[in-house]
């Protein structure tokens, strides 16, 4: 979404209009449960997230600065809930967010169904072993691997000094590695 | 021990080196093999990672219609109160300067209250116990 549009759409919402919302719901879904997942594991608890983050967002909208972008500000809103969500113990990290139909890309022609089992199982693995990280080293991956956000965007979402998201990123990924050293897996 | 600090390995996977840094850190690749192993492992990482096949919500599902509702609603409570302290406010004006029998009054005054305080009461209640309703959370 343009950044002119998105800010007209939030000037208009000030105005208690909550039609022009909408829009901008749909444009910040996909990648807000994408982010949710990640840091909660299942679709469920991400889905109510998800939506409990966007009900707070049009309600804090009157602080919201319109010379900023909407997607870092609302990203961080997101991300509270799903903390105080999963520290609320109604919710847990669980490991059901992985799509186990096969890959919509299609397999090069020299994958074998031996070669596509084995990733499969690495992912599993993968998975499992960001379930046994802590919630702070598992958000930071899902941040940079799984949305691919920028380091700019990672200190903006967490509030942090952009100069530390690469040492948090490197405990994130040390931690990783020993989990699925102790998992008794050979990564990689 | 490595010229090349963990910080500037992770920027330097994730492509947010600046170019002097950046031709530093692969002279320094070309000589160590351990940090050639340990940039393997973290590359590695970094592709399966990205490649991680999320669940999406399922197609036509949106969370749209739930926020709505939930923005929505205290504006439509707010109108249904001031409207409804609109409306007895006036229709008390009215009732009570009409010419009606003062006992007529008293009696149809009686019922509207208790009905009114009857209604109250119930909401409180179950306001009151859904507060504690320890099912609340329970998926229907």
């Amino acid at each position: 979404m343009q950044p002119e549009v998105e800010r007209e759409l939030i000037r208009k919402c000030k105005g208690g209009d909550t039609r022009f919302y909408e829009p901008l719901v749909r444009a910040y879904e996909p990648t807000g449960l994408r982010l949710a997942l990640g840091i909660m594991g299942n679709l469920e608890d991400a889905m109510d997230a998800l939506q409990e983050a966007f009900v707070k967002a049009y309600q804090s909208l009157g602080r919201f600065d319109l010379s900023r972008p909407f997607g870092p500000w609302f990203f961080q809103i997101l991300r509270n809930q799903c903390r105080d969500k999963l520290r609320s113990r109604r919710a847990r990290f669980k490991v059901e967010a992985l799509d186990a139909r096969p890959a919509s890309r299609p397999a090069s022609s020299g994958t074998s169904p031996e070669r596509l089992r084995e990733k499969a199982e690495a992912r599993e693995l993968l998975w499992r072993g960001l379930e046994r990280i802590g919630d702070d080293h598992r958000e930071i991956l899902v941040l940079k691997e799984l949305q691919g956000f920028r380091y700019s965007e990672i200190a903006a979402i967490l509030g942090i000094p952009e100069g530390t998201v690469a040492s948090r990123l490197y405990h994130a990924r040390r931690a990783l590695k020993e989990a699925l050293d102790e998992m008794g897996a050979e990564y990689p | 021990m490595n010229p090349v600090s963990n910080d500037q390995l992770m920027r330097y996977l994730d492509g947010e080196l600046p170019r002097d840094e950046h031709q530093n850190v692969e002279d320094e690749l070309a000589r160590s093999t351990e940090l050639q192993r340990e940039a393997a492992l973290y590359r590695s990482m970094k592709e399966d990672l990205q490649g991680l096949p999320l669940r999406g919500a399922p197609a036509g599902r949106s969370v749209w219609d739930a926020v709505n509702r939930k923005i929505a609603r205290p504006f439509g409570w707010l109108l249904l109160i001031v409207g409804t302290v609109v409306w007895l406010a006036y229709g008390s004006y009215v009732y009570a300067t009409s010419s009606v029998d003062p006992l007529e009054k008293v009696a149809t005054g009686g019922v509207v209250i208790g009905i009114l305080l009857l209604l109250t009461s119930v909401i409180w209640e179950r306001y009151r116990e859904s507060l504690t309703d320890p099912y609340k959370d329970v998926r229907r």
